[in-house]
């Protein structure tokens, strides 16, 4: 087909007729022109028929030429529910219909609107949920049926991303109120970014008349779009939509692949309003479309709308409409003005003048349909005999279009989401927004101005109110801006006894669905809402809102303004998730000794954002991989990176004191070169993290922490120092260190050949710590050494500035090579610290744990005056104890059945829960499975038996045991 | 310039496996991505990002602070949140009113503040920090920088709200950092500072970031 | 995104920032009753009007205070701990006291 058959320039604004584009249809060619959107492209090659409805599978066409409704929803290749009145042609585009078993133009599930009856309102909620489960069995055969679009599974991520921009005043909407406060912000002096959602500069100045003449608005929109492009101060920015409104002006505004973080110091909404449309019987079929949506056409893309039209409207609007009509040959047959009289009477005399007849107190009781809804043949059309009732005499009409206008809705929605208030007078039909934050101004046809000069007045207003806020321009503010003109008509809703008067096109609710919601019992719109889905549909609500709110405002006897609508969240278009995930940013952290990691094939983890080596080999080999680290580190030597360690330095004069209040040990005696276990416990008297605390001189220490705890731990000093003001220099070296953990009865063998310090028994102790050199072929790096008993092994810490951490570890395996030595991963870490019954915060500890349930009550010092926690301890610890946290074995015969408790499974006392695991592990030193588990106090003796619920239900006993399991008398760590 | 492979001194920049196609060159106990090519110079003028990790920096922080960096010769800022530079062309950061931030010259690869980092400090009040450990250090060279941190950091970063010598503590990327805005040899430059475990990350940030720009990593020796 | 005037740099987005609670009298740990304890600890005032919070900067590690009403979010000003008595933190001022058994 041809898509030749358009009106001529100046219509069209948006082709260009030079350059055609073929593109395909439900495999059928089409062509169209440069500039067409597929709608546009469509209905100019006389195709009417875009979607299938979303529940009766009704026939749909474009409503309203601005992708603000879902008629127009169709598939591409990759993409599902693309809105055709909105996304241009390519040459070659393959568009399909969506929604419809068997074609398009004859879909089987069409029959599904011949039992609306049996399918009312709330009907999933209803009809499913008895007996139970076959909501199961209904929601595949649902899902298949109301689903639309296909995703295409094997899409690959495009690239989108995100960029943070700034300006002064940030315009939404570039119509004849948004061109205007651009412009006079611009001028004077405020950096501007204007949003426009469509191509084309110049909102309603694009397509609407505004007067009976048709010149004024061409000469206005040119002017005024030359002046903004050229302007220094203006950035424009088309195709973009803002989709949210965030506290202090904080704009998402999307552009293609890209998220914009717009900063604004004033925002000014200038979003219009939508057109509504007339509630009346078949008022979806295609050919009946807002009066907007045919000014669209002709006006942007030179496509006349139909041979022969009716005007149905509420306002002057439809006049206008008429008056296009007419003027690119269209027989306008009527126009059925629902209102007494016209507001405007030159108006309807230029519409008189040119033959059409004009109808008053009237309007359209139905739309009648050619075969198969397929579009509008005609118009029943009856006197108004009051509110929502008609006449029984009826006129019909002969028309290929209806073109509808019930009055305009302020686009509030960004509005509403910065916490403005949208009332509506009943007797003036009028809405209005307040409440508005400060620095959020609205103007236009949103904020109630309709006539082009209140309009642009209003843009001005708003704009020297951003100036005079910013401090710019000559302070000069005006009035508020009034219009006299009315666009609503109060009730547009005409109840027909066969129904299919639609509210709500995407759901294909009606007029009764609406009523029998309130019938059941939702008064509140709110619920209404959610009870019948209306306003959920993807143009939220932009058309249902409003007779919603009359339907609900009548049937519970209230006014418009106290229903109100529903709540307006973000966003504002539907927005695809790859916009919001943009380029990722998933940091991540590595130590020094990373790369050598990767290369003896370590398996990493995440630990917080760190990333650790799990064990060394492959996944499949895992419990393999873990019994052999561990049995290196309890019988020969093996080398884990403990770099993502936290560590916190303090020093200065009150530095010791800074530890006596933070830990609950006593530190105010630690001796120099000795460490210390320190424990932290927060105010409730929890414990929050643990680590050791090194004194190198009586003025500085260095404290380690949990890995993922040591921000916090940092965070919570320097507060409490921000109020103690104690003479102390608390720094978080976290980064600054990389460490090892070598470990194993041959550890000392290694490092003594690295070091100068004396390593002996006697010379470097059990707790000690050291500060030295590690010597290395490539130079000495200085380290601190710590004796630590972790994993219960001879063993040393060895920290070092990180720029030496991989050369540290490089030393220490060449220094073991000869001893067979091995690196060891988190996972046997965690093995070998549970063998010796050592906690993990955080993984053992919970919200609620305190230092008596973890036996820990040896590490408080209970004679100092103060430590953080202390009084919720002694309150705690003196109170009747629940629980304890105690080691526990198991045959490991139970690995083979799979009955090994895991993590977070229950502790059985008769038919209570009286406690959970904690950690579990199969010991290979021990042949026993171990782990540690919070238990009932009177089931915490050791020797004695409790029950736990592990996976599949099952229940084995576990036998409570004194800890550590391994090495009971610590001997081989002190060696 | 002498080559050097990194893996031949004990101090490295974790960054270097990362930087294969670079050429090496000694720098303090380590070494330092020199030069990728001879497209550098104009490279860096246009978009470039440098590692400049190994070089030397240090940082004081306390009441004695001031006054200990002034008497070793240094000027300092008035004002927290603002650099000032040397002759030689070092960089001291004011972080606040107590914490300041000395980061070497490209000139001598940071070989006069060496002096600094080795010199006892005052005896109570002023802590030397450890932010040549504690963290990595990129240099974003060229006019696309304010630009590239746009795509980054929700700061605004344009010379008329962010003039040379201005300092951000701030995210970048969801990471802490320290930006500071300064010039190598009259070209714009950025260098931030941020944790050093996170180099890895960060250069692939930046350099994705940099990509509509024609952004590419240089060598130090790129703007000499 | 909330914007928090921070008083070593300036405006920056809320995401910056970090929740420290609210700045509350802890009353002397020695001598209150476990009532006024538990109140200091788990009991939070959930009415309307201006409250005094700590909130860190978290990328330059500073902490201050913020205050800030209840009711709209509205923040009226944001300065440095120090400028708070420490009265206003403790009923009683902890000082350096003797360690007995270390």
């Amino acid at each position: 087909m041809s898509g030749e058959q358009r009106l001529a320039a100046p219509m069209g604004l948006l082709i260009e007729r030079d350059q055609p584009v073929s593109f395909s249809f439900e495999g059928r060619h089409y062509r169209g022109y440069k500039g067409d959107t597929i709608a546009s492209a469509l209905i100019g090659n006389g195709q009417w028929l875009m979607s299938r409805s979303f529940k009766y599978h009704r026939p749909r066409s474009a409503l309203t030429m601005a992708g603000q409704d879902a008629n127009t929803l169709v598939q591409l290749a990759s993409d599902p529910n693309v809105l055709a009145d909105r996304t241009p042609i390519a040459e070659a585009l393959r568009v399909e219909g969506q929604n419809y078993a068997g074609t398009l133009e004859n879909d089987r599930d069409a029959i599904l609107g011949k039992f609306g009856r049996f399918m009312p309102v709330g009907f999933y909620y209803r009809a499913f949920y008895k007996p139970k489960g076959i909501w199961d069995w209904w929601e595949k055969i649902i899902r298949k049926k109301a689903g639309l679009g296909t995703v295409d599974l094997t899409a690959t991520a495009g690239y989108h991303d995100k960029e943070f921009l700034h300006h002064d005043v940030v315009v939404v909407g570039s119509g004849p109120a948004g061109l205007q406060a651009a412009l006079t912000a611009a001028d004077g002096g405020a950096s501007v970014l204007l949003v426009e959602e469509n191509t084309l500069l110049g909102g309603s100045l694009t397509y609407s008349r505004f007067e009976s003449t048709g010149v004024h608005a061409d000469a206005v929109r040119s002017e005024l779009v030359s002046q903004v492009e050229q302007h220094a101060n203006i950035r424009v920015m088309t195709e973009a939509v803002c989709n949210a409104w965030f506290t202090d002006n904080w704009l998402p505004v999307i552009k293609g692949n890209r998220l914009y973080k717009v900063r604004a110091k004033e925002c000014i909404i200038a979003s219009g309003s939508y057109e509504q449309h007339v509630v009346f019987r078949n008022n979806d079929l295609p050919g009946v479309m807002m009066c907007s949506a045919a000014d669209r056409l002709m006006k942007l893309y030179a496509v006349s709308p139909g041979k022969r039209a009716v005007i149905l409207t509420g306002n002057d609007e439809g006049y206008l409409t008429a008056l296009n009509l007419a003027d690119q040959g269209t027989e306008v047959a009527a126009v059925i003005d629902m209102r007494a009289q016209p507001q405007s009477q030159s108006l309807a005399d230029a519409v008189s003048q040119r033959g059409i007849r004009i109808l008053h107190n009237s309007t359209v009781y139905e739309a009648l349909p050619t075969a198969g809804n397929l579009h509008v043949r005609g118009v029943d059309v009856r006197t108004i005999s009051g509110q929502g009732k008609v006449a029984p005499q009826s006129e019909i009409i002969d028309c290929d279009l209806l073109c509808m206008s019930a009055g305009f809705m302020p686009a509030y929605q960004l509005l509403c989401q910065a916490g403005a208030q949208l009332s509506y007078d009943d007797d003036k039909a009028r809405f209005e927004l307040t409440r508005l934050p400060q620095h959020l101004l609205i103007a236009g046809s949103v904020n109630g101005v309709y006539s082009l000069d209140a309009v642009m007045n209003d843009g001005k207003r708003a704009a020297l109110n951003a100036l005079q806020s910013l401090g710019l321009g000559q302070a000069q503010t005006l009035p508020e801006v009034h219009c006299e003109q009315q666009v609503n008509f109060n009730w547009p809703i005409f109840k027909h006894p066969q129904s299919k008067e639609f509210v709500d096109f995407d759901e294909d609710l009606q007029i009764k669905d609406i009523v029998n919601a309130t019938r059941v019992g939702y008064r509140d719109v709110q619920l209404v809402k959610r009870f019948s889905t209306v306003g959920m549909g993807p143009s939220q609500g932009r058309h249902s809102a409003l007779p919603t709110a009359r339907l609900v405002a009548n049937a519970t006897d209230r006014t418009v303004s106290e229903t109100g609508v529903t709540t307006a969240r973000p966003p504002f278009v539907a927005e695809k998730l790859a916009v919001i995930a943009g380029r990722s940013f998933d940091p991540y952290r590595q130590s020094a000794m990373h790369h050598r990691h990767v290369a003896l094939g370590a398996k990493m983890i995440p630990a917080g954002s760190w990333q650790r080596p799990a064990f060394y080999g492959a996944q499949e080999r895992r419990l393999e991989c873990i019994a052999a680290e561990a049995d290196a580190v309890r019988n020969n030597v093996a080398v884990i990176d403990v770099s993502t360690l936290g560590g916190i330095e303090l020093r200065g004069p009150d530095a010791a004191e800074m530890m006596n209040r933070i830990y609950t040990f006593g530190f105010l005696k630690q001796p120099v070169g000795r460490t210390r276990y320190a424990v932290l416990t927060n105010e409730q008297g929890v414990v929050v993290d643990d680590g050791v605390s090194c004194r190198f001189a009586d003025d500085c220490f260095y404290v380690t922490a949990t890995t993922t705890g040591v921000d916090g731990v940092y965070r919570n000093m320097t507060r409490w120092n921000a109020m103690w003001r104690l003479n102390v220099d608390i720094t978080n070296v976290t980064s600054a260190f990389a460490a090892v953990n070598l470990a194993g009865p041959n550890s000392r063998k290694v490092l003594e050949k690295l070091t100068e310090l004396d390593v002996s028994a006697a010379g470097f102790p059990y707790l000690a710590c050291r500060e030295g050199e590690i010597k290395t072929p490539l130079g000495n790096i200085p380290a601190r050494l710590l004796r630590v008993g972790f994993v219960g092994e001879l063993g040393y810490e060895i920290h070092v500035p990180s720029r030496y951490g991989e050369a540290l570890w490089d030393i220490i395996m060449e220094a073991g090579a000869e001893f067979g030595i091995r690196p060891f991963g988190v996972e046997t870490q965690r093995l070998l610290r549970l063998e010796k019954g050592h906690i993990i915060v955080s993984q053992d500890t919970d919200g609620m744990s305190h230092p008596g349930e973890l036996s820990l009550d040896w590490a408080i010092n209970r004679k100092k005056p103060f430590y953080v926690g202390c009084r919720s301890v002694d309150i705690v610890m003196a109170a009747e104890q629940t629980r304890k946290l105690v080691g526990f074995t198991l045959p490991a015969a139970l690995m083979k059945s799979g009955s090994k408790p895991e993590e977070g499974h229950l502790v059985l006392r008769g038919a209570d829960i009286s406690g959970n695991i904690t950690s579990c592990e199969y010991s290979p030193a021990l042949d026993a499975i171990i782990g540690l588990a919070y238990v009932g106090t009177d089931q915490a003796e050791n020797g004695s038996q409790f029950r736990v619920r592990v996976s599949g239900g099952r229940e084995v006993e576990a036998t409570v045991t004194a800890l550590p399991f391994y090495d009971p008398d610590n001997q081989r760590q002190e060696m | 310039m002498t080559s050097m492979t990194p893996a031949a001194a004990a101090a490295r920049s974790t960054l270097y496996p990362k930087l294969s196609d670079a050429e090496f060159a000694p720098c303090a106990d380590g070494s330092i991505a020199a030069g990728f090519g001879a497209d550098d110079s104009a490279q860096a003028t246009r978009c470039g990002l440098m590692d400049l990790t190994p070089l030397t920096r240090t940082g004081f922080r306390g009441a004695q602070a001031a006054a200990h960096l002034a008497a070793s010769g240094f000027p300092l800022a008035e004002q927290p949140n603002q650099a000032s530079v040397t002759g030689g062309g070092e960089l001291v950061l004011r972080l606040s009113q107590r914490e300041f931030w000395v980061l070497g010259s490209l000139q001598d690869m940071g070989e006069r503040i060496t002096g600094l980092v080795a010199a006892a400090c005052p005896d109570s009040g002023c802590y030397p920090l450890f932010c040549q450990d504690s963290h990595g250090w990129f240099t974003l060279t060229g006019d696309a920088g304010s630009a590239v941190m746009a795509k980054l950091c929700a700061v605004d970063m344009r010379d008329e709200f962010f003039p040379p010598l201005s300092i951000a503590q701030t995210s970048v990327a969801r990471i802490n950092a320290i930006v500071v805005k300064h010039s190598i040899n009259g070209v714009p430059a950025f260098s931030l500072l941020f944790d050093s475990g996170y180099v890895s990350y960060m250069w692939d940030v930046l350099l994705d970031a940099m990509q509509e720009f024609g952004g590419a990593a240089v060598g130090c020796s790129a703007l000499r | 995104m909330k914007i928090i005037n921070c008083p070593l740099n300036g405006p920056r987005n809320a995401s910056e920032f970090v929740y420290g609670g609210e700045v509350k009298q802890m009353p002397d740990p020695a001598a209150c009753s476990d009532r006024e304890w538990a109140e200091y600890v788990f009991y939070h005032y959930n009415g309307t009007g201006e409250v005094r919070e700590w909130w860190l900067h978290a990328p330059s590690g500073y902490w201050f205070i913020v205050e800030r009403h209840r009711v709209t979010g509205e923040i009226s000003r944001t300065y440095d701990p120090s400028e708070l008595d420490q009265g206003e933190f403790f009923a009683s001022v902890p000082g350096a006291a003797e360690e007995i058994n270390s």
